[in-house]
């Protein structure tokens, strides 16, 4: 049988946090490692010394990469959250409450160290503190 | 014989764990504590100053090393999830991984030897 | 009080061209949709194929996707789905035989694979074995045990959609059943194949979708879960 996109998309069942979770687990997880690769690229310009580095920095002060910058966080506080979230189950708790784990433990606590981290971010690149 | 692949999973929560801890204290040094990072001037001088101490290269080092072990694992399941693989190809996947590990852990630390 | 609900029903092979036949049909209070479906069948177009057996939620022959998620037609109420139009389309991850019908061959080719049967430890003994209160069996037996194999687990299932070798929840909590049991033997078989890195228990990524469709309750997230904890530390494999 063959599937269109529509279908593939209604295969997968949104309305269930867990599904919801894996899938911000897995888009993430892949986000984070691509990242990786270019803040590796960033860094070993250090080999090539301070002018050189310096000059490949001064790309990162705009308030794009600000900006960025926050939603680098907001992407490493899901992923690390939600890691969390899976840790707990695998130990056996709160298996049984699954949903309140996810809104709880993955949203919740998530959120809030997202605003902890953003606020102070965004005060900083508009250079209204620090 | 403990399963491989169990000691595979449980390594990717350890090291999930490490990376918590890790990341915090990476992005509070990086982001938020000293005055010149705050306003962005992330320049050669400042991660010199930081990076001349060896405590701080080791725990770089290991932060890079580990997240590579962490990233390139959780890759590799994605990729075993789509069940495409064979045992074999498997096998290939997971040795090619490692290798794009090791020369990526590598292109990390070289940045290093100029500091 | 008199309402009609519109029920969609997928068609396969479409009809006149037609993936869905629409049905307006007249709710009576404690309707099930499987009700609402023979109403369709009976009253309106008699070549809609669906199926069906004890109606009463225990034999697990009539799993559907109703508005989306994989339940049993005969112990869904009509009017518990809060919606005028109620969706039933075939299960996904299986082959559709006719409308909304599906064959279950892959979840039972699975069931199969995670070798179900009870294989003794003393087939000649004499007298009946004692399973201690204690027992991780006895504790955790029951709630797992009341499998009706409708194979709503495995449509729900994101890992069974994109992998058809990986082993599914049904047949992996069969396993752990087997695992937990003190009389059976034939428990380092069935670890070899739940340890399999392509199709194993290590596919499972805690999604919770079959602990969430289980019309009897099954947590079969836990089960998995517990099958990964006891690979981890081998030769003390559940305990009796």
């Amino acid at each position: 049988m063959r599937y269109s996109l529509r279908d593939a998309l209604r295969k997968y069942r949104w309305q269930f946090s867990g599904m919801v979770a894996w899938t911000i687990q897995r888009v993430t997880g892949l986000l984070l490692l691509a990242y990786l690769f270019l803040h590796v690229h960033t860094v070993s310009r250090l080999s090539q010394g301070p002018a050189a580095f310096d000059r490949a920095m001064a790309t990162f002060h705009s308030a794009f990469f600000k900006l960025l910058e926050i939603g680098l966080l907001g992407v490493v506080v899901l992923h690390a959250s939600n890691g969390i979230r899976i840790t707990l189950v695998d130990l056996g708790i709160g298996v049984g409450r699954q949903r309140h784990l996810f809104w709880i433990v993955t949203v919740g606590a998530g959120l809030l160290v997202f605003l902890a981290g953003a606020i102070p971010l965004f005060l900083f690149a508009i250079g209204k503190a620090g | 014989m403990m399963s491989r692949n169990a000691l595979e999973w449980y390594f990717q929560r350890i090291t999930g764990a490490l990376l918590l801890v890790l990341l915090a204290a990476h992005f509070w040094v990086e982001h938020f504590m000293t005055a010149p990072l705050r306003r962005g001037d992330l320049t050669f001088a400042v991660i010199a100053s930081r990076i001349s101490n060896p405590a701080w290269q080791a725990i770089d080092i290991a932060f890079l090393i580990v997240a590579l072990f962490h990233g390139l694992s959780g890759l590799r399941n994605i990729i075993l999830d789509y069940g495409r693989l064979g045992k074999r190809a498997a096998g290939a996947m997971t040795a090619a991984l490692i290798s794009i590990g090791a020369v990526w852990a590598w292109w990390g630390i070289a940045a290093f030897r100029r500091l | 009080m008199e309402c009609q609900v519109t029920l969609r029903v997928a068609r396969h092979p479409a009809q006149d061209g037609k993936r869905f036949s629409e049905y307006r049909v007249s709710l009576e209070e404690r309707m099930t949709v499987l009700d609402a479906l023979f109403r369709a069948q009976r009253e309106m177009d008699g070549s809609l194929g669906f199926r069906c057996s004890c109606r009463v939620g225990m034999c697990g022959s009539c799993a559907v996707n109703i508005n989306r998620i994989p339940r049993l037609a005969c112990t869904t109420l009509v009017r518990n789905l809060k919606s005028d139009v109620v969706t039933v389309e075939p299960l996904p991850h299986y082959q559709v035989v006719k409308d909304v019908a599906v064959s279950l061959a892959p979840f039972f080719e699975q069931w199969r694979r995670a070798r179900p049967a009870f294989r003794p430890r003393n087939a000649g003994a004499s007298t009946l074995a004692l399973i201690g209160k204690d027992s991780r069996f006895r504790q955790l037996a029951p709630a797992k045990r009341d499998c009706i194999t409708c194979g709503a687990c495995y449509a729900a299932c994101s890992i069974t959609g994109m992998n058809p070798r990986y082993l599914g929840p049904a047949a992996i909590n069969k396993a752990f059943l087997r695992l937990l049991d003190p009389r059976d033997a034939g428990g380092e078989d069935r670890l070899k194949i739940l340890d399999r890195s392509l199709d194993g228990v290590w596919r499972c990524h805690t999604q919770f979708n079959c602990t969430a469709v289980c019309p009897r309750g099954i947590d079969l997230t836990d089960s998995i879960v517990r099958i990964k904890r006891a690979l981890l530390r081998p030769g003390r494999l559940f305990p009796s």
